[in-house]
């Protein structure tokens, strides 16, 4: 590992063109949501500063994370992005075995200390003093805290990672634990979904390895740029929600004419992730496509909200009888009464506002 | 005597440590140990029974589907429905593309990189096998991975998103397919068959699965160019074919189940006799003396999963289980040996089941699904149902088995007024990492290491890896 080794010097390494490498740029910029000024900044990091290593670690989890990870759509991202981080440490893929991988680890945290990416796939279990996720016969949780010291910052991968999984849905046998729950003096990039989007976790790790710094993140600590819209904001099923036309039954008349999941229990209303703008599978498909509604995957407690097939009962419906000026009308209510997470809230505001001017 | 770990092992799916008690440079123990658990078991209980669909499958982000399955077939068996004839052939595509990518993965991310260690420098074959299979860089990744993502993209038109599909039900699927998706999938597997038969086989698929007796494989290998063959030249100067002898009990409980039954029927193979018979899949119990378990009921359909960290004398979070008593092996060797494979049968007779046996079992099942696949997407109806209603569910205890890539999968559930009040899992690995039962018996990789001469090296040989990994371990899968 020579300190002064760029990205461009690893890409090229690997036998990736100029041209590639700056369509790479714009590509990746663009699913950013950044200009192609940003395309260009980020051509310029990428070949003159120094690379920065990534560190993945698996604790308790399913690797789904990384199995979305390695199957990003443009494939020179997922080449180029791979070439950046496989380099460090990956249990999962890596060429190194035992122990000679452990020291892997502890020659990163000593020579680029303060300058990695510690990015992490699972949570550590706390029940048995972490004993139910061991690694190299000691608990995943004292691996985690000793890379986390050194680390730059924490990209805490899926909903484990994020928000503790399916894995910590009552009665939680083992006490699996967020990360942030566990290392509080780090800045920490949640990446929620189970797992998430292939092309988010390559637009998240090159925009962290490129810039050096987190994306602008929300409240809860995730990228605006991918997880500011509710998968209902951005449904093709959308229009017969609006419509009151659903699906009653898996695989009826109306699943057929693709009308909207929302009574088979879709949670769409209420998840923000972009899976119905980024799509599954190289953009093929999400979910709801495949005629099942959304669990909401990438929300906090989403195993333990009551069955994925209930239908949500807090969101406001709009109704088929209704004009559009009556929705408007009824919706300007509703935000007035500051109801603030709910199905239609922006397409409310788009309504009204048109109202208003 | 002495006692070495090897472990913790990169490149299997989880955490895996095996102990491995070593005398004058021979294993005469091993002790295969799953340092993992999250407790599914305990968690499903008390949950409305539809959402282990959604819950079952989040075991394991990398077989998925045949959780989602499994738990599907134990749904089923709880109510009086008949699945829509789509819904099971999508159900087939989708969960052959998810078990080809495994077998994919193994052979090419897996497996075949030990080949690049520096500990074989000296053989003619090192170079070449450095420039095309070492990890990460290899030159085959490069083509294998792109080829795989492709073929995963008929799991984007089946199931909407994978891992963790949603897609799939007792009564079928939820998506029906239209004209348009049956061109694209027909598509996808042209596109695989061209990845498979340029560079896997460099050989059309026919002529790989008309492969039927160890003489005309090793003519194969002398004459294919793809990577199937560079790997059997690779393993007849390895003597792959002596290394990492199972139980010699092989059970497969039906594979790909369709409209005209299983593609891949069920069976329990006796490789010592040749004996087979119908697998008595209601003689499975499971021991927990060497698990960090409580004690509790030895049939499945009756046993808590509650855990016990300070066991005396355990090892392993994962229990033991046994088919009427005994060890059992489980897999795309096993799967393939049943439905009677002349190759297969053949490789058994010569050495049984060995490090080569699983993995030409494995490859071959690649060849063998490819074209499974083209015949169930000819096969679809589009105007016909994809997907029977759901019935009410019955009370009592059910049990539903699915063939995941690595074996066999059973999910046993009782359910009572549609709740989950108990549920338990004996996943591919369970069977083929199981500790050692009451009577000190070991599971099945603990008896493929025994024996093996690791001389000086101790655990670093890499006879260690190739037989450990020749089961294609499912550590998440193991200990739930």
């Amino acid at each position: 590992m020579a300190a002064i080794e760029t990205f461009y010097d690893v890409i090229r390494r690997q036998g990736v063109t100029r041209r590639s490498f700056t369509k790479f740029c714009s590509l990746t910029a663009a699913s950013l949501g950044l200009g192609q000024t940003a395309a260009t900044q980020m051509a310029q990091a990428l070949e003159t500063k120094p690379r920065i290593p990534v560190i993945w670690m698996h604790g308790l989890e399913c690797t789904c994370c990384s199995e979305s990870f390695i199957r990003s759509a443009h494939p020179l991202a997922k080449d180029v992005v791979l070439s950046m981080i496989s380099l460090d440490y990956d249990d999962t893929i890596m060429a190194a075995a035992g122990h000679q991988a452990e020291a892997i680890l502890e020659e990163t945290k000593e020579k680029y200390k303060g300058k990695y990416i510690l990015a992490v796939e699972g949570n550590p279990p706390l029940n048995e003093g972490g004993m139910f996720c061991i690694d190299g016969g000691k608990p995943f949780v004292e691996k985690l805290k000793w890379m986390a010291e050194d680390a730059m910052a924490i990209i805490a991968w899926g909903a484990c990672a994020s928000w503790g999984c399916v894995q910590a849905a009552k009665p939680n046998p083992t006490q699996a634990t967020p990360i942030d729950k566990v290392i509080k003096d780090k800045p920490i990039i949640k990446v929620p979904g189970c797992p998430p989007i292939a092309e988010v976790m390559t637009g998240v790790v090159t925009y962290v390895t490129t810039f050096g710094r987190l994306p602008e993140l929300d409240r809860q600590g995730r990228p605006k740029m991918f997880y500011s819209q509710r998968i209902h904001d951005k449904c093709y099923r959308r229009p017969h929600f609006d419509a009151g036309q659903f699906v009653e039954e898996w695989d009826d008349e109306a699943a057929r004419k693709g009308h909207c999941l929302y009574k088979m229990g879709c949670k769409g209303p209420t998840t923000y992730n972009a899976c119905s703008t980024v799509r599954w599978n190289g953009g093929v498909s999400f979910p709801i496509q495949s005629g099942h509604g959304c669990i909401g995957c990438s929300e906090e407690d989403f195993w333990d909200k009551g069955s994925f097939y209930d239908r949500l009962t807090k969101i406001n419906q709009f109704g088929i009888e209704h004009n559009a000026d009556e929705v408007g009308l009824a919706a300007a209510a509703v935000v007035g009464g500051a109801v603030a997470v709910h199905a239609g809230v922006t397409a409310v505001k788009r309504i009204t506002t048109k109202h208003e001017g | 005597m002495s006692r070495i770990i090897v472990g913790p092992f990169n490149r299997v799916e989880g955490d895996l440590e095996v102990t491995l008690d070593v005398e004058n440079g021979v294993v005469r123990e091993a002790r295969v140990s799953a340092s993992l658990y999250r407790g599914f078991e305990q968690l499903l209980l008390g949950r409305p029974a539809a959402d282990a669909l959604a819950i079952a499958p989040r075991i394991c982000g990398i077989c998925s589907v045949s959780q989602s399955l499994a738990a599907a077939a134990v749904l089923r068996a709880a109510q009086p429905i008949a699945p829509a004839p789509n819904g099971l052939l999508a159900t087939n595509i989708a969960h052959a593309a998810e078990n080809i990518a495994d077998h994919l993965t193994h052979f090419y991310v897996f497996f075949m990189p030990d080949f690049a260690r520096a500990a074989y420098a000296g053989r003619p074959w090192h170079a070449a096998a450095e420039a095309r299979f070492k990890a990460v860089s290899g030159a085959a990744l490069r083509e294998a991975l792109p080829a795989r993502a492709r073929l995963l993209e008929t799991m984007g038109l089946i199931a909407g998103k994978w891992p963790h599909s949603l897609a799939f039900r007792a009564g079928g699927v939820t998506r029906a397919l239209a004209l348009g998706d049956e061109m694209r999938l027909r598509a996808l597997l042209a596109d695989f068959r061209g990845f498979l038969e340029r560079t896997l086989f460099a050989a059309p698929l026919e002529a790989v699965t008309a492969l039927s007796t160890i003489e005309e494989l090793d003519r194969f290998a002398d004459s294919a160019a793809g990577d199937f063959a560079a790997f059997l030249r690779i393993a007849r100067d390895l003597r792959l074919e002596e290394m990492g002898r199972g139980p010699g009990l092989l059970l497969s409980s039906g594979a790909y189940f369709g409209p005209e039954g299983h593609r891949f029927p069920a069976g329990l193979l006796d490789t010592k006799t040749g004996g087979l018979r119908e697998p008595p899949l209601d003689h499975i119990e499971e021991d927990v003396s060497h698990a960090y378990m409580r004690d509790t009921a030895a049939d499945p359909a009756l046993s808590d999963t509650l855990p016990d960290i300070h066991r005396e004398g355990a090892y392993s979070f994962a229990k033991a289980p046994r088919l009427e008593g005994r060890a059992v092996e489980v897999g795309a060797l096993a799967r393939q040996a049943v439905a009677g494979h002349p190759l297969i049968r053949d490789l058994l007779a010569g050495g049984g089941s060995t490090v080569l046996a699983r993995i030409v079992a494995r490859v071959l099942e690649i060849a063998l699904l490819a074209q499974a696949m083209e015949d169930w997407t000819r096969a679809l109806a589009p105007s016909e149902p994809y997907c029977a209603p759901d019935a009410p569910l019955a009370d009592g205890a059910f049990v539903g088995f699915v063939e995941a890539a690595r074996g066999t999968l059973g999910h046993w559930a009782s359910f009572r007024d549609g709740q989950i009040e108990r549920y338990q899992i004996i996943a591919p690995t369970t069977w083929n990492f199981s500790p050692r039962d009451a009577a000190g018996a070991p599971g099945p990789l603990e008896q493929a290491l025994a024996g093996l001469c690791v001389g000086e090296d101790g655990a670093t040989n890499v006879a260690v890896q190739h037989i450990v990994r020749s089961f294609d371990p499912c550590m998440v899968c193991t200990a739930h």
